[in-house]
Formats: structure tokens, sequence, C-alpha cells
């Protein structure tokens, strides 16, 4: 064994199983590695990350004794836990190890150039070395966990989340913007691939949540503050009033109010002030519609009556948050389609509104004309190509598949076909996506229903135009329908139904509270898509449904589902570990000058203190570790050096660059 | 007879068992993995990369192996298979095959050295037989666990392998073992097997040896597969121009599959990709009735490969043949170019196969599968995990065909329902209250 304080390095080099040897020559690397100083062993394995690779480390921590390990493979950020995990198995402390990635910041940037990967790969292993030899051993910063959880959004996926975070015995606070809950799946009457009634689902999973003795909920409340850290979030939740009283709830119903475009039903119908989502919706107490009212009086039981908004605000300290904000319906552009110009064009969540309206037993009308022919274009909002559909607002096209729309599109056909057997309908589609489990089935369905199919290329869409007075029917829908050799096709029709995609909601606050990040598809970021899907980049927050991305119902709930699980994870045991990383103050260094407070950009993370040093009363910076976010702000600051960022100290710095710096000959010379 | 207590049996070991045991265990229950094959992994461990990340398969499969392998929480066992299942009070008691795998677990040591000695060459199930094995071996070089398992139906007990190993570990006497397991759930994650590859006899897979898999061609392209190389099985040249054939195994009433298998426009053209990295030069067309690049980042990914030179011609392959040349022939309609019927000829052909399920529960566990054969889950939307009988659910391809990304979030559901499940027995269901007060201001 060897004797104390000698350092014994064990440097390894991965093939990341092709990704890195592809390019670089890991066994040179593990070569030259090898010549340098207190380099004990240096080894290569196609992925050091597999059970057989760690064991080696393992092996060589036990029997070599190795105590400082670096090992070359992906980036960091996949696997750095797991060989701190291996490291710590065999008895080193977990800090004792230093990751460099080779992958992203080699292999795959340099994939052109195998001699000069192999160099760098060389430099950034040896920079690793240097730093090895100073690394300390650190302790994780442990901390309490508040064993409660805010989930924001009261959509299906909101409340799954809550409920299933509540069996496991947690608390959970639910937050929802809006006075009512449900979501968007409240505005759906059936769901694929069941044919089940939508709200009856949602209102037994909402019977649940509400019932549930560990899950308060809030309407109308909203996230406006946050601070702290993993375990120990400080929130500040800001809820307007209801505005109505429960004796009056009725007599304010049917009271003559000014009246706005009823977002329930897409704007097809007109909601008073004061109102309902829909009847039966939850909480039954009417709520008022606080940005349309102008703070007039407003008669109700015969009284004029004046309501206030006031707005409450309260904290509660909780360990994680689930951000379950959901998504928004794509609106199609003034003259898109002909939407907003030709009276005959509505999204398909429109007329799925329009349908329950309706009721049933009634022929199909639209603006009281009876309707024959209906056509439904798919890819409305969605799979835009760069360059060949104009950018939105924000400069951005919608380069994704919506997922639901297809099979949404079709299940609309089928309903169609039932209720009003005479109707003649036109599918213009792109590609057919009905991918899930039963979907397929709405596709055939439709084929056998008559539905005619027009296939469209994704850079020649259809176009819509209003038909010429006189004309048997409102609208033209033209086609180059690639099933039948791209041939135009005008399709005259009474409807045009677009089956618009799904849009990331506005939540820029949120994600600015959070810290958390949007992908360029402008949904929320997950951390990785197979490792962890639900998971963000801020430890502790975690996605749930569709403010994540284009999903069904099912998809929604497990996702929320899987969200709850990381949740009791993490909270379960009533603590958390957080990463040492953090700035440390060398008292005997430091003279008080207070800069680090200065640049430091995070609440409560550095302050000064009055200690006592030889007898003496004297000012010094502390830090408390878990606001400290190891930024480094306040080490380049510093006039006397006295702060260090643990883990990644100046020392560890200054010996890297002098690695990196080596003169090209000397390089040469060493690595030859 | 051995006799072990848990909280939750996650039946199957692939990328869906794992996540789910680990999600489990995370949230500090026992948790029993019970694997049918030698190693955990399942069929993820032995893909190339995987898509839209294009992450090394292995890079994602071996830590979660290893994590499943070191959790406080978890037991594993490989080459077992649940036999019976039994309800006692409201809980389960599983019984449980231990294959012999004539091989001292305790002893062995992953030298493979008996491996080495074994004179007895077999086609390698892991590289679908286009490698040897040995009739011992560590089952591949990722395994977990390192250990080795022994083939009795191919050993000549020429005895070879007992005398090199060094510590003992070979016994040719040992016997198969039950033992019980008992818990408050079960979880299936039984996973799928795909398409055959006779299945479609128009596209005579059996006979031309030019037309493989998708699965085979995953070999192909992984690092460790069997040649290190994409070379086309029939002679062992380096193809040219490549084909892919969608929905050969999906979307067939010939087949009785009606269903999309949801997986194979990603891998084709995810493949597709990393061929075009393996063989610059190689055209590469993929031919497709829809393509259903429908997942997070999917879409962008299809274009991607449409501006590297992909070519995807709409249009279902009726027939393979082949010419003299050992080259299939493909005969189809192009649908987009004015209908005609051509042949077109390629170097080699791979069939984008779909995923049919792999196990019935109904014999052991007593609960029913849908038409398609997949678990049947009553109310799919609310609750895409749950089964019809209390304690026991469902997760990864056992329930219907999906991707990782979908498994590995379904895990997590089914874990995040079994501990529910688990916490709701051992503390009774949580009192119901009147509607709270607290809803509203």
């Amino acid at each position: 064994m060897p004797e104390n304080n000698e350092l014994r390095i064990g440097v390894y080099t991965c093939y990341c199983g092709g990704n890195i040897s592809d390019v670089v020559d890991c066994e040179r690397v593990a070569k030259t590695l090898i010549e340098f100083p207190n380099v004990v062993v240096s080894r290569t394995d196609m992925s050091m990350c597999s059970d057989a690779g760690q064991s080696m480390i393992e092996a060589d921590i036990r029997e070599k004794g190795i105590n400082r390990v670096v090992i070359g493979a992906c980036a960091p950020s996949l696997h750095e836990q797991t060989f701190r995990g291996t490291v710590t198995r065999a008895g080193l402390n977990p800090y004792l190890y230093h990751h460099v990635g080779l992958r992203e910041q080699d292999s795959w940037v340099h994939h052109c150039d195998c001699e000069g990967a192999t160099c760098k790969a060389m430099r950034l292993m040896l920079a690793g070395v240097a730093k090895a030899r100073h690394l300390d051993p650190l302790e994780p910063i442990r901390l309490a966990a508040e064993k409660h959880a805010l989930v924001i959004g009261g959509g299906v996926a909101g409340l799954r989340s809550a409920l299933d975070i509540a069996r496991r015995g947690l608390n959970v606070t639910l937050i929802e913007k809006s006075p009512f809950l449900g979501g968007r799946m409240a505005q759906l009457e059936t769901l694929f691939p069941t044919g089940e009634d939508a709200r009856t689902g949602l209102h037994g999973l909402i019977q649940k949540v509400i019932q549930h003795p560990k899950i308060t909920l809030f309407t109308q409340a909203q996230l406006v503050k946050m601070a702290g850290y993993v375990g120990d979030y400080q929130v500040t939740i800001e809820q307007q009033s209801r505005g109505v009283h429960v004796e009056i709830a009725e007599a304010a119903l049917t009271a003559n109010l000014p009246e706005v475009p009823d977002e329930f039903n897409y704007g097809l119908t007109r909601r008073k002030i004061i109102y309902r989502a829909y009847p039966g919706c939850y909480p039954s107490t009417p709520a008022v519609d606080w940005k349309n009212y102008n703070g007039e009086p407003l008669v109700i039981n015969g009284q004029p009556t004046v309501l206030y908004n006031e707005p409450k605000t309260f904290d509660l300290t909780v360990g994680a948050i689930v951000v379950a904000t959901g998504f928004k319906p794509y609106e199609p552009r003034q003259g898109e389609y002909g939407y907003g110009e030709i009276p005959e064009v509505v999204t398909l969540p429109q007329l799925i509104r329009h349908l329950a309206l309706l009721g049933d037993g009634k022929p199909l009308t639209w603006n009281d004309h009876p309707v024959r022919d209906v056509a439904l274009i798919h890819c409305v909002g969605s799979r835009e190509i760069e360059g060949v559909h104009p950018p939105h607002e924000d400069g951005e096209v919608n380069n994704y598949c919506s997922r639901v729309c297809c099979t949404a599109t079709l299940h609309m056909a089928n309903e169609l076909h039932e209720r009003f057997p005479h109707l003649n309908l036109y599918d213009l589609y792109e590609d057919i996506r009905t991918y899930g489990h039963g979907h397929e089935q709405y596709y055939r369905d439709a084929l056998e229903n008559t539905t005619r199919f027009l296939r469209f290329h994704g850079d020649d869409r259809p176009e819509v135009v209003a038909a010429e007075p006189g004309d048997t029917h409102p609208v033209l829908v033209r086609i180059n329908d690639h099933l039948t050799w791209g041939e135009a096709m005008e399709v005259p029709v009474d409807l045009v139904v677009l089956a618009v995609g799904f849009m990331p909601r506005d939540v820029s606050d949120l994600i600015k509270l959070l810290k958390i990040s949007a992908g360029t598809d402008r949904f929320l970021l997950e951390r990785h898509p197979k490792l962890q899907p639900v998971e963000t980049a801020v430890p502790g927050v975690v996605l749930a449904g569709t403010a994540q991305g284009p999903m069904t119902v099912q998809e929604s709930c497990a996702a929320a589902s899987a969200a709850a699980a990381k949740v009791s994870s993490l909270l379960g045991q009533g603590q958390v570990e957080l990463e040492p990383f953090v700035a440390k103050v060398d008292l005997e260094k430091c003279d008080g000058t207070g800069t680090c407070m200065e640049v430091c950009q995070y609440e409560d993370a550095i302050h000064l203190e009055t200690v006592l040093i030889a007898g003496q009363e004297v000012r010094r910076a502390v830090v408390t570790p878990a606001n400290c976010s190891g930024c480094g702000g306040c080490v380049s600051a510093c006039p006397n050096r006295a702060i260090d960022v643990q883990g990644w100290t100046l020392t560890q710095y200054e010996a890297m660059i002098d690695a990196f710096a080596l003169e090209p000959a000397e390089l040469v010379e060493v690595m030859a | 007879m051995k006799n072990i207590q848990v909280d939750a049996i996650v039946v199957g070991g692939g990328i869906a068992g794992m996540q789910t045991a680990l999600d489990i265990a995370n949230q500090g229950y026992q948790v029993a993995l019970v694997e049918r094959e030698a190693s955990i992994g399942g069929k993820m461990i032995a893909l190339s990369k995987v898509f839209p990340t294009l992450d090394c398969c292995s890079c994602i499969t071996t830590p979660k192996m290893s994590a499943v392998a070191h959790h406080p929480n978890i037991q594993f066992f490989t080459f077992c298979e649940v036999q019976a299942v039994s309800e006692s009070g409201d809980a389960y008691r599983a019984e449980v095959l231990q294959k012999p795998r004539y091989i001292d677990v305790d002893a062995c040591t992953g030298c493979r050295q008996c491996e080495y000695a074994c004179p007895i060459y077999l086609e390698n199930p892991f590289d679908l037989n286009l490698s040897a094995t040995k009739a011992v071996r560590v089952p591949f070089s990722t395994a977990v666990p390192q250990i080795a398992v022994l083939d009795i139906e191919h050993c000549i007990l020429c005895g070879k392998c007992e005398k090199v190993c060094p510590v003992e570990a070979i016994d040719f006497t040992q016997q198969p073992e039950t033992f019980h397991i008992d818990t408050q759930a079960i979880i299936l994650a039984t996973g799928f097997e795909i398409t055959p590859r006779n299945a479609k006899k128009e596209y005579n897979a059996a006979h031309i040896p030019n037309v493989i898999d998708g699965l085979v061609m995953e070999r192909l392209l992984a690092p460790t597969g069997p040649y290190g190389r994409v070379l086309r099985p029939g002679d062992g040249k380096e193809p040219e121009s490549i084909a892919y054939v969608q929905c050969a195994g999906s979307r067939d009433d010939t087949l009785g599959v009606e269903y999309c298998s949801r997986v194979c426009c990603m891998y084709a053209i995810k493949q597709a990709m990393l061929l075009s990295g393996a063989l610059p030069l190689a055209d590469i067309t993929i031919y497709y009735m829809d393509i259903r690049t429908f997942g997070k980042g999917y879409e962008q990914f299809y274009q991607n490969a449409k501006a590297m030179g992909v070519q995807f011609v709409r249009g279902k392959v009726a027939s393979i043949s082949q010419d003299e040349h050992q080259n299939p022939l493909l005969r189809l309609e192009l649908t987009d170019e004015g209908s005609q019927i051509v042949e077109r000829n390629h170097d080699l052909v791979v069939l984008s196969v779909g995923m049919l399920p792999a196990v019935s529960p109904e014999a052991i566990y007593n609960i029913p599968v849908g038409e398609d054969g997949f678990i049947y889950i009553p109310n799919p939307n609310l609750a895409p995990t749950i089964t019809n009988r209390p304690g026991i659910f469902a997760t990864g391809t056992a329930v219907s065909p999906m991707d990782i990304v979908d498994s590995v979030v379904l895990a997590g559901a089914a874990a995040a329902e079994a501990a529910a499940y688990i916490a709701e027995h051992h503390n009774g269901a949580p009192a119901l209250m009147p509607e709270r007060e607290a809803i509203y201001a």
C-alpha cells in the first residue's frame, strides 16, 4: 500500500462505445499518460461507465492504492455522478475524482481530424491529471428537505401529479392560475383511444384530489416569488379574490352583466364577466373575470354591487416544484388557410366545442347553413419548415410535430361520420401519424367511412379561398394531391377544419423565477430525454405534461406520475444533498473589504460577520453554502485572493492551465 | 426453500424494468428484479446509438445496469423466471425458478478463462448469430452480473473449463431451484419481441441473405458489433446502396398486425444517419407509407436526415427477390411519382420490423391481454400502468410498442403507482375528507 500522502493517480480513457475512439486514439492517450509522475495506472475501456469498467476502477483503488481518479469520457453531466458512486464504493472520497469531457469537448467537435483530436485529448487529460494533484476531499452539503411539493397547474397533468405525490404521504399545494380546475381536458368531449367521456374521467380525478387530506388547492393563484434551493424553496403565491359570495352566486349568474367571448368555447359563444367555466365545473362557485371588469357597479339581485379584487399573498416552504403549466392550441394567423377572414374556416378545438353545443340529433350547421362537405387539414401550425413557412411573432417556425392532432382529427372525422352519415369528408394530410396504442384503428375506420384522403407535401401546402358569390359552396380548398400524381384538385366545401397543433404557453415569468429553460421548440426543456426525462436542470424542479411538449392525455398522465415518482424519491427521505462546489473564505487572507458582497448576484450567499481573531474584533466574509451557486464571481473580485470555489480552486485552475500551455515542443517530447 | 420479502417485484430487466426498479427503490422500498436472461439490460443494451440524441446506447444503459446492481434496496435475480403467483391475504407470493447456470455464482469472478478454454463454438445470440461465442461464456462484455453461464445443451462435458477455472466455479451437477418472493406489488416489464424475420413471405428474408432486419443493423453499427464495420452478411461486401422497407411487420393485415410499431420510422432514420457516417459514399433510401416522427425533437431529426441526403420514397414494398449478384430487388408502386410500378436494386435491404408482445401474462398473473396481445389496461388515459388486478402493474413495451424515451417515462409512472399502492397498503388508505374550503378565498 502507498505511503501516506503519496499521490497515486489512476487515469481512465473511455472509448465511449466508439463515440470517442472513432476519432481519438485512446490507446495512445493512455500510453502517454502513464509516463507522467504519480500516474500509477492508465487504462482504456469500451465503456467505462459499464459495470465491468466501474469494477476495474474500484479494483485499482482497492488493490493499487489509487487515491486520485481522472476519467476521460462523455460529458460530466451524463456520468460524473455515476463515477462518483464508483469511487465511493471503493472507499475513496467522491470528490477525489475529476471528469474530463473527451466526447463533447473533443471527439464530437473534431471528428475530421483524428491526429489533432488525439493530441487535444492528451492535453485535456494531462490538465485533468494536473488538477487531480490538487484535489481535496469534500463533503456534500446535507440539508433537511421539506416534505411538501408545489404543483403549478390544475390541468390533468398537475392533478395527476399532485395526487400521486400525496398518495406517497407528502404534502402538496396545487395552484391553478384560472378560477377553475381541469385545464384543456375539460374542453374535450370524448377521448381516444377509448371513446370515454373526457369530463367524467377528469371529474373523478378532481374529486380524488379535492378529497385527499394531503393536498391543498388554490385557484386564481400564481407563483410570484421564489428563493432557496432544492428541499427548501421559499415560494410566494398570489391569489386573486373569487369576488362572488356563495349566497349571491346564482343571482350573479343570471344578472344582466357585460359579456365577453367565452374562452371555454374558443370564442364561439359569449359569457358574462361573472361566470362558471362550464356546468359542473370545479369549484362550482362562479368567479369574477377581473381582466374584463371595469370596476363599475353591477346590478345583482336588484342591488348595485361593486366587486373588489383583493389579491392575497402567502408564503410557503416546499422541497420540490412540479411545473404542469400545459399548452395552448395554435391560433392560426389572420388569413392562414382563410382563418379569421372566411367565416367557414374553424379550428379543430372550435369544432369540438361547436358539436358539443349543437346537441344530439340536430343536423350539422355552420352560421345557420347546412353543412354537407367538410375538409379537415392536418399540420396547421406544426411541421413548419424554415424558409418555406413564415416565422411567428417570436421569429421562430413550429418545426415540431404536435403528435396528437392526426388521431384527434381522425377521431373527429369518425365522429362526424357517425353523427351525420350524409357528410362528405375530405382529409388533407402530409403523413398520417396514428402511432399510439389503438390509434391506427381510427385511421382504418376513417378509410372505411369513405373519408377521402388527399396528400400534400410539406413545402406545398393546400390553399383555402372564398368561393365566388353564387357558387354552390362557400369555400374552395386547393391541393396538389400526391395520391393522384400531384394533380391539382379543387374541393368545394361548406366547412374547413384546421387541425391546429400545440403551442407552448408563455411561461417566461416562470422560466425566470425557477431558472429553468426552454428548448429550441420553446417548450420547457428536460435534463436528458432518456436519463432524466422529467427533470429540469434545476434540482427539485420537475416537469409534468404538455408544458414539455405535445402529448396526449395518456402521455401527460404518464409524465405526471413519473414526475411524482421523482419528487417522492427526492423528498421522501426528508433530506437532500447539494454539491459542495461553493465559495469558501480563507479567514487568514480576508480583510473584510466586502467586495465579494458587492459582486454577488445571489441572495444571502455571502455576508460580513464580526469575528474574533487574535483577540481582535474584525469583519470577515462568511458564505452561506446553501445559497451559493459556486459561480466564482467573488473569487475574481476579491483583492486578497482569499476566496476559492471548492473543487475548482485557483490553484487547480492554474495547474490545469500550465498543463494546457506546455510548449508544443515540450508536449511533443512528453507525448513521444 | 429460500424465501425473500420485498415490497415490489419487477419482472423484466430491460430499460423499463430497470428504471421502474430504480424509481421504486429510490423511494425507500425494497425491490426484487427478476430477469429470465443471464444478464439484465434487455433489448436496449444490444443497440448502437439511440435517437434523437445519438447517445451511444451503452452510455445510457450500462450505468442503469450498474445502478440496479449496486442499489441497496434492489435485489436482482438473473436467469430466473416467475412460474406462478398466488395471493396470500392482500399480498402476492411469486414462485421463481432459478435456472441452472452450471456455475457457482458466488465464486465466479467473470475472468472468462472458461470461455477462452471452451472448444465449442456456437452462434452468438447477443450478435443475433452474426458472430460466434462459446458454450460457456460471460453473456457479453458489459453483462451484469459478470458471471459465466454454461449452455449445457451444447456442452460436450470435456471438462476444459473446469480445469482452467481458478476458483472452481464450474458445477455440472447444478439443478434448477425454486424460491419464493413475497411482495405487495408486481410490475410487469416483460418487453417485446420483433417481427420474425420470415413473417412476411413476400419479402423472402429466409432465402435472401442480404435482407436483414433492423436489430441486425443495430449490431452491425454497434462499436461492439460482430465485424466492427458495416458489411452485408451474404458475401461480406461493403454495401453501396442500402434500402429500408418500412412497416415490415406493422400496419399489415396479412400479418395480423394492424397497429403501428411506433419506433421503426425513427430507428430507420437514425440508422440511415449512422450509415452516412460509416459509409459516406453509400446511397440510402427509405421506402415508407407515412413517416411518423412524432416525438420531441423527432421531426427535426427527420428533416436533418433529408438534408443529409437520405432519400425518402413513398411506397409500400410489395415483394423482394434477388438478382444473380445477391442484390435484393424490390418491387413497389411509387405513389408520389405517378404510381408507376418499378423494380429497384439495392446491395442491402433492411426490414424495419415491428414490435410484438413478448410473453402473455394470462397464465401466471391472471391478467388479460388486448386484441393485439399486449397487456390490457382498463383505463389507459388516466391510469396507463394499472392492470385490472389490484397490485399488478405493467410498463414499457409490455403495454404497447413504444420507444426508449416513452418507456423510461412510463416506468416512472408505474413506479409512482406501485409506490403509492404499497404506501396505502402499509398504512391503510388515507381517510377521505369532505370537500375542502381552501380551494378559493
